[in-house]
């Protein structure tokens, strides 16, 4: 698939992969391209690049954090400054999260990383809120057969405050009936460190959830993020549920080329 | 302990002086405007004249639990205050806790309750163990306020001389008689009022104690079942005239 | 916190065990997640109907702008208040710690004979363990809000800011009342709580003392204002000869105004009201010729830690007017609820800021900051807009510091650190861990995860991998 040709209104991102994606989901990544590629936009994959730190950072480790914070800064921020792209987007709200409102935490003492870190934050998204805030996107060409519901993460929803932008573009999916989701806004219990180090809290909390996935009669739940999916998948496998939680990416690249998705659903069930 | 106060106090103080004094920020989010309002704006809000504040104030103490009346005619206000006390008392003959009838603004009060075999009792020291069990006994509190405040249905209660806080915190009833001219759009203009005439802190300190009672007294701690007349009124009664055509 | 269920007590969890004991007990406990479900789903839905009735962000900033301004000027508001209660006719005390406020409640008691005394809720009583003190020194102490006193039949301690019996149903309480109040079996509220009213009545009638905390103390005139909506609030400040009021350093507010518009938001944001019951604003003892109303009134001024927590640059968790709505919101307190935070009187999230913060090290209960998904739904309800995640990380940022994390997990955080700092070692470290998904022995991380949750396998490329293939030059290609 070779992108339009690059003019003055040709966007160049740079795709912020996040760590999960890269070693669990590299399909999910995969998507997020040929999404951005389709709307016409240049993606550039700098590969120096390892994780946010987030993890540490919530654990409490900010000196591992800020390691790999710095890591992050000294592959994008050069991007950033030399114009060579418009914009870092990840698919996922929690590592934008991350870099937008901690990395200045972070950095508190540190001056010229925390003004590198401000001018990446200013360029990046997550990716359906770039696709619809900034490439102007209302809907995909693509299809979905079934019942599909939405869950909106908690660092995307109350860290980003992007809601609308995921569920706008879901709402256009060819075939596709929206169910309500009960209780939507309450965290699926994942949390990071949390799941781990509250793991029966955590699995109390995402079986709530996956009730209200159950209750909803969705053959699918949408989700931004895949942290928080990973940890639904995890409880509804479990607990024999054939609801199963899907990246948005995933879902609105359904109808483009290449896709190599939807046999990995399959084999789920 | 009461004796050797002194030295906790310079403790603490001189530590939080050192501590406001040092270059560390003491807030980890200072997002807030750093400079509060000097009067923070009104939280609800209430309009009209005073027919339509007397209604809104009646709403909205019926939102509450509580209930109202507005009497047309201010002579007419005195029977009314019989005719209720009547129907709440259950013993005979009726005596009511009450604030000094000079404290509550009705025209003729004392002589048409005495001719309705109606007695107040009000009380001078409530602390005499006897005169407690009395005033404890009794069905119907009766007062008038110091204020209402129209967009939260609130009578404001001064303690005072021959105004006892027990009137309106014994009794089953709580019978609150509202003249119109005392009903604020909101507590905030009540305070702005207080501010403006006597002073806000003169009225508190000779006061002593001053509530705000906003319906009957209630509990939602079981299972938020709301339960009226937990320690104080089930019963928050209010009578409304306008007193401005004297 | 001296707070402990006596033998009586039908709590299933026991606030004295260890934190991971604590919530096992809880989230096995179904009764108590049918109450938690049915009271702090109504309660946050109560909540946003009386926020959404008013320009609620403009009262959220204001709150938070007069809540910020006193601690800003702590110092000299708590001297302005001083003033003015004295000259109101208060007794004025300090305390350092919790012994020192427990030492002037007792030296009063001992002076003025005091025999019985009645409370109202008040959750800095419970923070210095006031009840089991009085009782030693041989005191009568009874709770007169309802969920109170039904704690303290039930030998327990409350586990809600503002609610202290929410982890009871109704079911529950009746068979507490039968036993307890020979009541017949019932659970109608409304006849538990006639029961209850008969029952207190006459401790407000002979009880020689009165104790409140206080929701705001105004420096500008010298009041404390107490927020009830059962009218005990108003009976222990107006009935017993002596009152006083034992009150946090933080809780001074600068004016008649300001305390107003928090009880407002107090109000709203705790139970959904416009605004409570009775707001009782104590200005000193009662004047010469008053009928009723306190002889004698003390207000103590309790730090017990709140220095040291602005100190220690945590004035944010010091601008709480108690609420109780972070919790009606936590997804982590609806499924274990407040005894599961321990011997403390703050539970949900704001408790497991100042439950560590309150003590002279912050690895107490270093578990509570550690017990969040940090959703950040807390930090949206919060009247006075504290940012509750933030404090959060920074409180689990000083534990990792003080080293009291646990050594695998510093070595793993150091290990994870060390593989992603440079693109080189990520990737060796992702194919060795690929290699070891697939033995049976797995790090205990994954196995933890493993015993309620199915885990993902590794892909069998990475993305960096398949993007290579795809053939198009990696950036640091291109640069070659």
């Amino acid at each position: 698939m070779t992108p339009p040709p690059p003019d003055s209104s040709t966007r160049r991102v740079a795709l912020f992969v996040t760590c999960m994606v890269d070693t669990l989901y590299p399909d999910i990544g995969m998507a997020a391209v040929r999404l951005l590629e389709a709307q016409g936009a240049d993606v550039v994959f700098p590969d120096a690049q390892t994780c946010c730190g987030q993890p540490a950072f919530n654990a409490g480790y900010r000196h591992e954090a800020r390691t790999m914070a710095r890591n992050f800064i000294d592959v994008f921020w050069p991007l950033v400054d030399n114009s060579e792209v418009d914009a870092v987007v990840a698919p996922g709200g929690s590592c934008v999260a991350m870099l937008r409102n901690l990395f200045p935490v972070l950095f508190e003492d540190d001056h010229e990383y925390r003004r590198r870190a401000l001018q990446v934050a200013e360029v990046a998204f997550e990716l359906s809120e770039y696709l619809v805030d900034v490439l102007g996107v209302d809907e995909v060409a693509a299809r979905f057969n079934g019942k599909l519901t939405y869950h909106p993460c908690c660092h995307l929803l109350r860290e980003l405050h992007v809601d609308s932008q995921p569920r706008r573009l879901l709402a256009g999916l060819q075939d596709a009936e929206i169910v309500d989701l009960p209780g939507a806004d309450e965290c699926c219990g994942f949390g990071g460190l949390f799941a781990i180090k509250n793991a029966p809290i955590s699995t109390a909390m995402g079986t709530r959830k996956v009730r209200n996935i159950e209750a909803s009669a969705a053959d699918v739940v949408a989700v931004n993020d895949v942290s928080c999916m990973t940890h639904l998948n995890g409880i509804l496998q479990r607990q024999g549920h054939r609801c199963r939680a899907v990246h948005i990416a995933e879902l609105l690249a359904s109808g483009l080329d290449g896709n190599g998705a939807d046999e990995r659903e399959h084999d789920d069930r | 302990m009461i004796s050797d106060a002194k030295e906790p106090r310079d403790a603490i103080l001189g530590r939080l002086r050192h501590v406001m004094s040092g270059p560390k920020p003491i807030f980890r989010n200072a997002a807030a405007p750093l400079e509060p309002p000097d009067t923070p704006a009104a939280v609800t809000g209430a309009q009209g004249d005073r027919q339509a504040l007397a209604e809104t104030f009646g709403s909205k103490l019926e939102d509450v639990s509580g209930s109202y009346e507005i009497v047309d005619r201010e002579n007419d206000v005195a029977g009314r205050i019989v005719a209720l006390v009547e129907e709440w008392s259950e013993a005979r003959p009726i005596e009511v806790l009450s604030w000094a009838p000079r404290e509550i603004p009705v025209d003729n009060l004392e002589s048409v309750l005495n001719d309705s075999g109606i007695s107040l009792l009000v009380p001078e020291e409530l602390h005499r163990e006897a005169d407690r069990a009395h005033a404890a006994r009794l069905t119907v509190g009766l007062t008038a306020v110091d204020a209402a405040f129209a967009s939260t249905g609130s009578l404001a209660l001064a303690a005072g001389r021959r105004k006892s806080r027990a009137a309106s915190l014994l009794p089953l009833v709580h019978l609150a008689i509202v003249p119109m001219s005392r009903i604020y759009p909101t507590v905030e203009a009540w305070l702005a009022s207080l501010r403006r005439d006597e002073g806000l802190g003169s009225f508190l300190r000779v006061s002593g104690q001053v509530a705000f009672v906003t319906g009957p007294s209630k509990s939602a701690d079981i299972e938020l079942n709301l339960t009226l007349g937990v320690h104080g009124p089930r019963i928050v009664h209010a009578v409304l005239f306008d007193d401005s055509v004297r | 916190m001296e707070t402990a269920p006596t033998r009586e007590s039908t709590m299933t969890v026991d606030v004295r065990a260890p934190y991971s004991v604590r919530v096992k007990q809880a989230l096995e406990d179904e009764n108590l997640r049918t109450a938690l479900d049915r009271a702090t789903e109504r309660l946050s839905e109560h909540r946003e109907q009386a926020m959404a009735a008013i320009d609620a962000p403009r009262l959220r900033d204001e709150a938070r702008a007069v809540r910020q301004f006193a601690i800003e000027h702590l110092p000299d508001l708590l001297e302005e208040l001083e003033r003015n209660l004295l000259a109101n006719g208060c007794h004025v005390h300090w305390a350092r710690d919790a012994s020192e406020a427990i030492g002037a409640v007792l030296e009063i008691a001992r002076l003025r004979q005091v025999r019985d005394v009645v409370k109202s809720k008040s959750m800095v009583t419970e923070e210095i363990g006031l009840n089991e003190a009085l009782e030693r020194s041989g005191v009568d102490v009874v709770e007169t809000d309802l969920g109170e006193f039904i704690v303290q039949l039930a030998g327990e301690p409350p586990s809600h800011i503002t609610a202290p019996v929410i982890h009871k149903r109704a079911e529950d309480i009746s068979e507490l009342f039968q036993k307890k109040l020979d009541m017949p079996p019932t659970t109608d509220p409304a006849e538990m709580c006639a029961a209850a009213r008969q029952e207190l009545r006459n401790e407000f009638l002979l009880a020689d003392m009165g104790i409140s905390g206080g929701n705001f103390a105004i420096a500008e005139t010298g009041t404390i204002c107490i927020i009830t909506n059962e009218g005990n609030g108003r009976m222990v400040t107006s009935m017993p000869r002596i009152y006083v009021a034992i009150v946090g350093i933080e809780k001074v507010v600068r004016s008649v105004e300001d305390a107003v518009l928090l009880w407002q938001a107090a109000s709203r944001s705790a139970t959904g009201q416009n605004v409570s019951v009775y707001f009782s604003m104590s200005s000193g003892p009662r004047r010469n010729s008053h009928p009723d109303g306190p002889t004698e009134m003390h207000v103590i001024l309790l730090d017990n830690g709140r220095s040291r927590m602005i100190e220690r640059g945590y004035g944010d968790a010091a601008l709480c007017i108690r609420c109780g709505a972070c919790a009606n919101v936590c997804p982590v307190y609806r499924e274990i609820g407040g005894h599961a935070y321990g011997q403390t009187a703050y539970s949900g999230p704001i408790g497991a800021i100042v439950t560590p913060l309150l003590e002279y090290d912050v690895t107490f209960a270093r578990e509570l900051p550690f017990a969040s998904s940090l959703c950040g739904a807390c930090r949206d309800v919060c009247p006075v807009k504290i940012d509750l995640p933030r404090l959060l990380l920074d409180l689990r940022s000083d534990i990792v510091d003080r080293g009291a994390a646990p050594l695998h997990e510093r070595m793993a955080a150091r290990a994870y650190a060390s593989a992603m700092r440079k693109p080189g070692r990520y990737s060796r470290a992702v194919r060795l861990a690929r290699r070891f998904a697939r033995l049976p022995l797995l790090p205990t991380p994954t196995n933890v995860w493993k015993r309620t949750r199915n885990l993902p396998r590794f892909a069998a490329k990475t993305f960096r991998e398949l993007w290579a293939e795809r053939g198009q030059p990696t950036d640091e290609e291109a640069a070659e």
